[in-house]
């Protein structure tokens, strides 16, 4: 007899262990979530522009998920204590609840970083950037938005293209359409800046002298930051459910042994 | 008649150094012909520079005087014509300046007809060949080679490029499959031990008593005490008073 009450008091202490790593993580998991909808590299208008922005759908799901789970883990821990029936099986169903949603904000946001490619964002740039003929309100936003997140970029990063400007030499795009090629065989705003925001030297610019132009592409400063923001909501996710999984197993086992 | 031009062995030519336009769609860039035309061209001469299609080069002719130089409109008619007017000084051995000569980078002057030559952008990506004309005030003095073909770049549409991924990525593929896995072993879990509370709880309602949970509860019956067998040499006069031990008798009185 004296055995057993040990085992289920060593299993008690295991799952309120567990369960109050599940709630830190939950804070953690909202504050991270909170963290890449603030959107801290201003690169929001060039997922929107793809249509395509579910890794925010998942961070979004992620807010919500870290607070469930913290709120849960406080009911999951009352439950244990209290060696309460009806308490753990709510705490199981709501839990299992938020397990299935946080699967599917893991699953959505690694599963949709793939989706964005070099060749998305350069067909977007040249589609989008500097656009003076668009459609509608919805078509102008997006073009604005891509057109102030490009200028952006290359100024605040040195950087000029996605793979380097060679690309708005490759390609035609909108902004050949508005800005003849001999004046800008690529914007100006890939050439090398003064103090003052204008050119250096804007034909040594045009013509591609090493110095006077940005010679990077700027698709690392586009995937560095959406790497973080998928792999950290979707890795950390995958962590969070693991050991959830483990203490949902420890609960039912306890639950099952508990006596009227 | 005029003599002809000296022909100088120079060939003009697209710079080899890293210059990342020294080709676009609408202009190119040639290497300054520093210290070429040496004792060919004095102070007061100009040197213009001849564009011209390729196929077209042959059949060009030097212009006998300023007057007749072929301006930049006439290129679509004609197939050729000259601009970048510079003085010889220009050239010298000692000069210093931009690195290439830019052909094609002026955008004002197309189109106004003005007599000044211009160095508009190219119509069309060519091939183009080129060479140096020196013209002084009696007409064209020296000329260096044509160059070799100079073909611009052509851009293509922006719908060829496949934004779609060729596979998906390991990590994608791993999260998914792991965390599918996981959910529908706690999702087997749970039905099982709900279905099994269910099930134990439906036997339970059948059996009438519900205050016990899972033990069954035997009955122990008592069976009433046995007569025991009366030792030997006892005599139990009142029954059940246990057993009296036998008395010797009492000597008979006397009569």
């Amino acid at each position: 007899m004296a055995k057993s009450d040990d085992g289920i008091r060593i299993l008690q202490g295991l799952l309120v262990f567990g369960n109050v790593i599940i709630g830190m993580c939950g804070i953690a998991l909202t504050a991270e979530c909170i963290f890449f909808v603030s959107d801290p590299h201003g690169l929001y208008p060039l997922l929107e522009a793809t249509e395509n922005d579910d890794i925010y759908a998942a961070a979004w799901i992620g807010i919500f998920v870290g607070f469930a789970l913290f709120a849960l883990s406080i009911l999951g821990i009352i439950g244990v204590i209290k060696a309460n029936r009806t308490l753990l099986l709510v705490y199981l169903i709501l839990m299992l609840i938020t397990f299935a949603f946080e699967m599917a904000s893991c699953i959505t946001a690694a599963t949709h970083r793939d989706f964005l490619t070099p060749n998305l964002f350069l067909k977007q740039m040249l589609e989008r950037y500097k656009k003076s003929e668009t459609d509608n309100n919805n078509d102008k936003w997006m073009t604005e938005g891509v057109t102030k997140t490009w200028d952006k970029l290359m100024l605040q990063n040195h950087c000029c293209g996605v793979r380097g400007p060679s690309d708005w030499q490759e390609y035609t795009s909108a902004f050949r359409l508005t800005y003849n090629d001999a004046d800008f065989p690529w914007p100006h705003n890939c050439c090398v800046m003064d103090a003052r925001g204008s050119p250096v030297n804007l034909d040594a610019c045009k013509l591609g002298v090493p110095g006077y132009y940005n010679s990077n592409g700027c698709y690392d400063a586009i995937s560095g930051p959406m790497n973080t923001h998928a792999w950290g909501v979707a890795w950390f996710g995958f962590a969070i459910l693991c050991w959830t999984f483990c203490v949902l197993l420890g609960t039912m086992f306890y639950w099952s042994r508990i006596e009227y | 008649l005029p003599a002809p031009p000296a022909l100088l062995p120079y060939v003009p030519r697209v710079p080899p150094t890293a210059l990342l336009g020294k080709l676009t769609a609408t202009t190119f860039a040639l290497e300054r012909p520093c210290c070429v035309f040496g004792r060919h061209a004095n102070a007061s001469d100009a040197i213009w520079l001849v564009v011209a299609f390729a196929n077209a080069s042959a059949a060009f002719r030097n212009p006998p005087s300023r007057a007749d130089v072929p301006r930049y409109e006439r290129l679509p008619t004609d197939g050729s014509y000259m601009t970048l007017e510079t003085a010889a000084a220009a050239y010298a051995c000692s000069a210093t300046s931009s690195p290439a000569l830019r052909v094609g980078g002026d955008t004002v002057c197309r189109g106004q007809g003005c007599r000044d030559p211009c160095n508009g952008p190219l119509p069309s990506p060519g091939p183009y060949r080129v060479k140096f004309l020196v013209m002084g005030c009696h007409g064209p003095k020296a000329e260096t080679r044509w160059s070799d073909p100079i073909l611009l770049r052509r851009a293509a549409s922006p719908s060829t490029i496949d934004p779609v991924p060729a596979h998906h990525s390991s990590h994608a593929v791993v999260i998914a499959s792991v965390l599918a896995g996981l959910g529908a072993v706690l999702a087997a879990a749970v039905l099982g031990v709900v279905g099994t509370e269910v099930w134990g709880s439906l036997c339970r309602q059948d059996s009438g008593s519900s205050a016990f949970a899972r033990r069954s509860y035997r009955t122990h019956h008592i069976p009433p005490a046995l007569p025991q067998p009366v030792p030997p040499g006892c005599r139990c006069s009142p029954p059940g008073l246990g057993c009296v031990p036998p008395r010797p008798p009492a000597p008979c009185p006397a009569q």
